[in-house]
């Protein structure tokens, strides 16, 4: 062994930005969290150009995957354009020459913010969620050793009583986006802060999930055909927000979720939140030939 | 603007490695195929200086060293160990280390040559697997009754199975039943 053999030649930066043995680690983390489905695994966040809490932990889990072949949509809040999730899209495609795209039916990674999208996502696709606390207990334990103790045992009574006290005061739960689902009967986690609408779509899907949280340096994962339940009481079935009804002013598609937009004079608007099936509903209705493709839900009903 | 070169060789092989393992895991049973044959490329693609693996191939263990890896002379110290035959290893494996409940991922990852389709045949059912999967692998009923008795899951180990370029994986959320 040799210096020269344990050195490679200078480069100015690295492919796909992490260097070499920050991707190893996450490699090893991920295999982990495979493994274990649910289970928050720790990992070492390295920096990126951009600040934490905007979409670091999911952009690290793209950097690793991500080769020259690779496709990559980006969404933020379900929208390809908004300035994150542009941002993000571009980044990843510069240092990685991979292709960017809009359709989802097109993408290879997926990496989103807070949705997921409305199309159903196919089993050679892996869909990224940056997550800002990826502790389902924190509500209830503000320690996180005690937090890891109670994962350990299994200990998620206090999460089903937080559940119960916004029955007793509101008559319903009251609890929206990162509804607490149970992984493979085990482990509890926050599905990152993904409408109730969403959390069916990760319950034994055809795709990989990770979820990845870079200010907490935690990452987990939902293999394809992994049990996600969300936490319900048998007398009180899981409801997804009632947007079965609504149509999008701009697409005219209905049946999805929407993004409520007040009106002058009161009242609200509705717009369809997967931006690019609004798009693509548009083209379709003016002749062009897009493919929309299967649907979670249909007629406002999930079907999958 | 920012330019960043073509990946080269090793990172690409590196990836497509990666890639073959996560899926292999992510859907235990499923064939993957790796670029290369052998461990050269899933060390490569795993393993550096924050490791400590344990190797019975002589050769592998030259590779391992330069990567700057802890070399384990015993299979409880390792988080990576490579063995080129599961045949008769069920004895020195039970010190496998599995993690716990508080740390899962600190189970070790076992990395080992194993023929595809012929041998015992197993019913494979969990996570990733849609159902049940029935797979033949050149591994003894022993062994199986041995990975039961120590993934009392969230603790346990996770296999990856190399054939050739092919890989199978077992995490420990699976169910092996042998039939």
């Amino acid at each position: 062994m040799s210096l020269s053999s344990l050195t490679k030649p200078w480069a100015a930066t690295s492919y796909g930005f992490l260097d070499a043995s920050a991707k190893r680690e996450l490699r090893r983390k991920m295999l982990k969290a495979i493994a274990v489905p649910g289970c928050q695994m720790p990992y070492a966040s390295r920096e990126v150009p951009m600040a934490r809490g905007w979409g670091t932990g999911g952009l690290q889990v793209t950097l690793t995957l991500v080769n020259p072949t690779s496709v990559v949509k980006v969404i933020d809040q379900g929208a390809d354009d908004g300035v994150n999730a542009a941002s993000i899209r571009r980044f990843i495609s510069r240092v990685s020459g991979a292709g960017e795209t809009w359709d989802t039916l097109a993408a290879s990674i997926v990496q989103s913010r807070h949705r997921v999208p409305e199309e159903v996502m196919r089993e050679d696709q892996i869909l990224v969620l940056q997550v800002p606390n990826p502790e389902p207990l924190r509500g209830v334990e503000p320690n996180i050793s005690i937090a890891r103790q109670m994962h350990a045992d299994a200990d998620y009574g206090k999460l089903w009583l937080t559940l119960y006290e916004q029955i007793v005061r509101k008559g319903r739960i009251m609890q929206g986006a990162g509804y607490p689902s149970m992984v493979n009967g085990r482990h509890v986690m926050t599905p990152s802060p993904i409408p109730r609408w969403d959390v069916p779509k990760l319950n034994m899907a055809k795709h990989l999930t990770f979820l990845s949280a870079g200010r907490e340096k935690r990452l987990f994962a939902v293999p394809p055909f992994t049990r996600v339940e969300p936490l319900v009481f048998s007398d009180r079935p899981y409801q997804v927000e009632h947007h079965a009804d609504l149509t999008c002013r701009r697409s005219g598609v209905s049946g999805y979720f929407m993004n409520e937009l007040p009106i002058d004079g009161g009242g609200s608007a509705f717009e369809v939140s997967d931006s690019n099936l609004g798009i693509k509903a548009i083209q379709q209705a003016e002749g062009a030939a897009v493919e929309i493709g299967k649907t979670w839900y249909r007629n406002g009903e999930f079907s999958a | 603007m920012l330019t960043v070169a073509p990946p080269d060789a090793v990172e690409l092989r590196a990836n497509a490695t990666f890639e073959a393992l996560m899926w292999a895991l992510s859907r235990p049973g499923d064939i993957r195929d790796m670029p290369e044959a052998g461990f050269s490329a899933v060390v490569e693609t795993l393993v550096d200086l924050e490791c400590t693996v344990f190797s019975d191939d002589p050769d592998l263990r030259a590779q391992i060293a330069a990567t700057g890896a802890l070399q384990a002379e015993d299979i409880s110290q390792a988080d990576h160990v490579f063995l080129s035959s599961l045949e008769g290893a069920e004895a020195r494996l039970v010190a496998l280390r599995c993690g716990s409940a508080l740390y899962p991922d600190d189970g070790a990852t076992l990395v080992a040559a194993v023929r595809h389709g012929v041998g015992q045949r197993v019913r494979l059912s969990g996570p990733g697997v849609d159902g049940v999967l029935e797979v033949t692998l050149g591994i003894a009923p022993g062994f199986w009754a041995m990975r039961a008795m120590l993934c009392a899951y969230p603790e346990g180990f996770d296999m990856l199975l190399v054939d050739g370029r092919s890989v199978i994986g077992i995490p420990r959320s699976t169910l092996v039943e042998v039939l």
